[in-house]
């Protein structure tokens, strides 16, 4: 082996010196992105490698993302910002690279996002704020993270786009508000409304309780000294308040319907129907009526409402009995068969089917759903005393109970009214 | 021995209804009607003015519908006094519902009625008020 002099291997420590800078340089060069190939020289020649690696994948990421994204270096100046940031603001990227982030902020928001600026430093954060474009200010958030890289440290700051979520947000704000101001106006109209028919429950019938009274008092006091024909009209004048008096307390109890809720009490249907037979009486006795009760359902409800119900129902039964007959009333539980009244039910045990039925004088089957409407009635006041309201508070009642109530008929022949009722209240 | 008749004091704005009242009652010697009173704040300040327990009316009859201090307020007020709230109290009123009903008798009313129409009603009525004396 040839030795070697010591100029020699000072001469080979200044030339692996320079190799190894200019391998340095390299390095850098690759790690700062100025590089996209490198050719390597070897024994076999000239070797090729372009560098197609996961950091220029993440370029162009950046690139197509819908937020804008910016890095920052530490004295805020805009050391890289992808396209979208650029339309965000209006500007070309050459007038965003290298100027002070804190250009592109609406002056108003200046405070704020030096306040985020200065955290985000410290830790990642998030911010509401405007960005200044050429003729319009874009409503934006901001997250910020720290890049450490090397030495080098900067600030990447995704900025996302709130445009249309705050034109959405102030939309929905607006409808809110309408909605507000139209519960009020709606809670106002039925505090009017309660008010009105309690004006009315008592105002109204204090004058005609009057007539009635002292028409009374003319029927007894003075009576003898009249003729058949004004001792009629008195009659009629009492009669009428009285009618009047019942439609004041029909249209009332339908009014006040809406009024109270409470829809949770068992209640025993049979118990229920022998209370109102009790009731009933004279009326039965006068009338000399059979009733027939089965073995009725227990269902979930307001107990005094659907008295009401089967009050009003066993009352017309009464009522329009045949004048060739005595009256025969039926009221029977049943199970539900949903096709015989057209029903499509997911769970017909569920329901109670309780008919009432007469043999009264019945009305054309034409009128079956009309029926239920306020002041429909069929016959002349003249012969059946009645509001003409009654049905149509079991309607409202039953219609309150989730369930549905129907009429079918036949003149002459009878009436059948089917409540439906779920058992159970939701 | 004598059952002495009871003081009974109607409290009633309407002033023909305080006149049936008396035309109605006016026959009948098992009570005794004192003058009727407009609402809630004269029969306080008439009460007041009795000195011995003995002299206060026996029953208090109430119309609801009164200016100044209503049938359930004079009511609630009564039973909140010591030296009242024995005295029998009832409402009636033109109108009643379940919710005047209910909302009296929690505040103590003997009986809640409605103003009868006729001399049987009002006979009938004050029999019922007297029952529970």
């Amino acid at each position: 082996m040839k030795s070697l002099s010591v100029t020699d291997l000072q001469n080979e420590v200044e030339r692996l010196r320079a190799e190894l800078a200019e391998a340095n340089d390299t390095l850098h060069a690759i790690r700062t992105g100025q590089i996209d190939a490198l050719i390597v020289n070897d024994e076999s020649g000239h070797s090729v490698f372009t560098l197609t690696s996961a950091d220029r994948a993440y370029r162009l990421f950046i690139e197509q993302m819908i937020e804008g994204a910016v890095t920052l270096n530490v004295e805020g100046l805009v050391t890289y910002s992808n396209s979208q940031f650029a339309r965000m603001v209006q500007r070309p990227l050459p007038k965003i690279m290298g100027n002070y982030f804190l250009d592109f902020i609406l002056d108003e928001d200046i405070p704020l996002f030096k306040e985020f600026l200065s955290k985000g430093w410290t830790t990642n954060v998030k911010c509401d704020m405007r960005l200044k474009g050429l003729d319009k200010s874009v409503d934006v958030q901001m997250s910020c993270n720290i890049l450490e890289m090397d030495d080098d440290i900067s600030l990447s700051v995704i900025v996302t786009d709130l445009t249309q979520q705050k034109a959405i947000e102030r939309e929905l704000k607006a409808k809110n508000h309408q909605l507000a101001k139209l519960n009020e106006a709606l809670i106002a109209s039925n505090n009017d409304l309660q008010q009105f028919a309690s004006v009315a429950s008592h105002d109204l019938q204090e004058p005609l309780r009057k007539i009635q009274v002292f028409t009374k008092f003319l029927i007894a006091k003075a009576s003898s000294e009249l003729s058949e024909t004004s001792q009629t009209y008195l009659d009629k004048i009492f009669k009428a308040a009285q009618r009047m008096k019942a439609l004041i307390v029909d249209i009332l109890t339908y009014s006040k319907l809406s009024a109270d809720d409470v829809l949770v009490q068992a209640v025993d249907l049979k118990d229920l129907v022998t209370e109102i037979l009790d009731d009933f009486d004279l009326r039965i006795e006068e009338k000399n009526a059979s009733v027939d009760v089965s073995d009725l359902c227990v269902v979930q409800g307001n107990r005094g409402q659907l008295r009401q119900v089967f009050h009003n129902l066993i009352s017309n039964a009464l009522k329009f009995a045949s004048p060739s007959r005595p009256p025969v009333i039926s009221i029977q539980s049943k199970k539900l068969d949903p096709r015989e009244h057209n029903l499509i039910l997911d769970n017909p045990s569920c329901y109670c089917l309780v008919t009432v039925s007469d043999n009264g004088i019945g009305f054309e089957e034409a009128y079956a759903s009309s029926i239920f409407s306020l002041f429909e009635t069929l016959n002349p006041k003249s012969k059946y005393e009645g509001s003409g309201i009654g049905l149509s508070i079991a309607k409202k009642i039953i219609d309150k109970h989730h369930g549905l109530i129907l009429a079918k008929s036949k003149v002459g022949e009878g009436s059948e009214f089917n409540v439906i009722l779920p058992l159970k209240q939701p | 021995m004598i059952e002495m008749a009871k003081k009974v004091i109607l409290v009633d704005d309407d002033l023909e209804d305080c006149e049936l009242f008396l035309t109605f009652f006016a026959n009948r010697s098992d009570i005794d009607i004192l003058p009727p009173l407009l609402n809630g704040v004269e029969l306080i300040d008439y009460l007041a003015k009795i000195n011995s327990d003995d002299d206060l009316p026996n029953l208090i009859i109430l119309d609801q519908n009164m200016p100044k201090m209503n049938g359930k307020q004079t009511l609630a007020f009564l039973k909140s006094e010591k030296r009242y709230a024995k005295i029998s109290a009832v409402i009636y009123s033109t109108y009643t519902d379940s919710a005047l009903v209910a909302d009296c008798k929690k505040l103590g009313a003997a009986i809640v009625a409605t103003k009868p129409i006729d001399n049987d009603g009002y006979q009938k009525m004050m029999d019922d008020f007297l029952r529970n004396l």
